[in-house]
């Protein structure tokens, strides 16, 4: 567990090495008061942290609104004994699909059936 | 056409000397400072007076490794990277043990000391407002993850497998219906430890949750706060945390740390 014991934290202690370097740089390049500097560098020019900016972006905060699975690792989802029983449910799925399919066609075959019948068999 | 720029980047590329700042402060404490590592080439940190009791917490850095192509370059580089980063940070958290603060972005860098002076003397009363809003105070970051436990695969039972269409779309209703239940569940719960917090602090902010890039798969961060909090209320916002993180109906892992200089409280818009 990574909970520290904030209680222990001295006031502007020595800053422990461990600490996060997502939460440095999140706050490091927030933009504050922008004092225009004689060198002028677009942080967001910087490849590297633009991909790292994106790691800090959570698929809880926009994905929902799309109506996508926001929940990346859904713990539903994320056991090796759930994706197995999705893959199991997959497979019996398309055994049932192909069932029906070989089902529908032995009855078309057997009988030239009024269309009426043809869509009961479809449905 | 650049003829304007000319004089200022030959000076600086001949002197080989950029100014560098960190922060803004009222008075400052000089021999901290001095022991601040600062980037890696540089001098000793220092102040740099602004008029009245504001100082600057500046370093005079080599041009060679700050001027904007090696600047940037190097920022490509992950170990660079990071080693700025958290030289910026340490220097802005010795500042701040003297007293309040205001963080600058990282890398704000001046040909001289005089035209840094120039630029930031022209903000002095953004920078009062912020020192005078942000003293006796210090940043906690306060973050709320989802736990793993309970919550098993439904629809597991291969009895369940077999039967309609319906039924399994049924199933595939169910499983979503309860996703959801959860996910409304943990947002609500963080929204709360958020609202508790709040309360204690003078200000709050809740940042971007970070990705599972950064959290690991297994952990989903569902709240990201900052919190602006007096030093008379540390303790009490302390054991506040705690008691929601030993709180089962919650079921919530919280984390916290600080304190940290008020980075979230400058008045700019998070990130």
């Amino acid at each position: 567990m990574t909970y520290r014991d904030i209680s222990a934290a001295t006031p502007y202690g020595t800053a422990p090495v461990t600490t996060s370097l997502a939460d440095i740089l999140e706050r490091v390049l927030d933009k504050g008061i922008v004092i225009a500097g004689d060198i002028k560098i677009d942080l967001l020019d910087i490849e590297l942290l633009t991909i790292r900016l994106r790691l800090f972006i959570s698929s809880v905060e926009t994905a929902r609104k799309a109506g996508i699975d926001w929940w990346e690792t859904d713990p539903a989802l994320s056991s090796r004994a759930a994706r197995r029983a999705v893959d199991e449910e997959n497979q019996q799925l398309r055994e049932r699909v192909a069932e029906l399919e070989r089902k529908h066609e032995q009855e078309l075959d057997a009988s030239p059936a009024p269309r009426r019948a043809r869509r009961e068999v479809s449905r | 056409v650049t003829k304007a720029q000319a004089p200022a980047a030959t000076k600086a590329a001949a002197d080989g000397v950029l100014t560098c700042v960190f922060a803004v402060c009222r008075t400052g404490d000089p021999a901290a400072l001095a022991r601040a590592p600062g980037h890696r080439g540089g001098g000793s940190v220092g102040l740099l007076e602004l008029g009245g009791p504001l100082r600057a917490v500046t370093q005079d850095v080599p041009s060679s490794l700050f001027a904007e192509d090696a600047l940037r370059s190097r920022l490509e580089d992950s170990a660079e990277l990071e080693a700025c980063v958290r030289t910026h940070h340490a220097v802005v958290t010795a500042a701040a043990a003297a007293g309040p603060v205001v963080p600058l972005p990282l890398a704000t860098l001046f040909t001289e000391a005089g035209r840094a002076r120039e630029a930031l003397t022209g903000k002095r009363p953004q920078f009062t407002a912020v020192l005078d809003r942000v003293e006796g105070c210090a940043e906690w970051a306060v973050k709320v993850y989802t736990t793993q436990h309970g919550a098993g695969p439904t629809g597991s039972d291969p009895a369940e497998h077999t039967g309609s269409g319906r039924a399994y779309l049924t199933r595939v209703r169910e499983r979503e219906r309860d996703r959801h239940a959860r996910q409304d569940a943990a947002l609500t719960s963080a929204a709360r430890v958020h609202e508790a917090v709040s309360r204690l602090a003078v200000d709050s902010v809740r940042r971007r949750p970070h990705g599972t890039g950064i959290t690991g798969r297994d952990r989903v961060q569902v709240m990201n706060g900052a919190y602006l909090v007096t030093h008379a209320r540390t303790a009490e916002m302390t054991s506040l945390v705690t008691a929601m993180r030993d709180d089962p109906e919650h079921g919530l892992d919280i984390e916290a740390t600080g304190p940290w200089a008020p980075y979230s409280f400058t008045g700019g818009a998070s990130l």
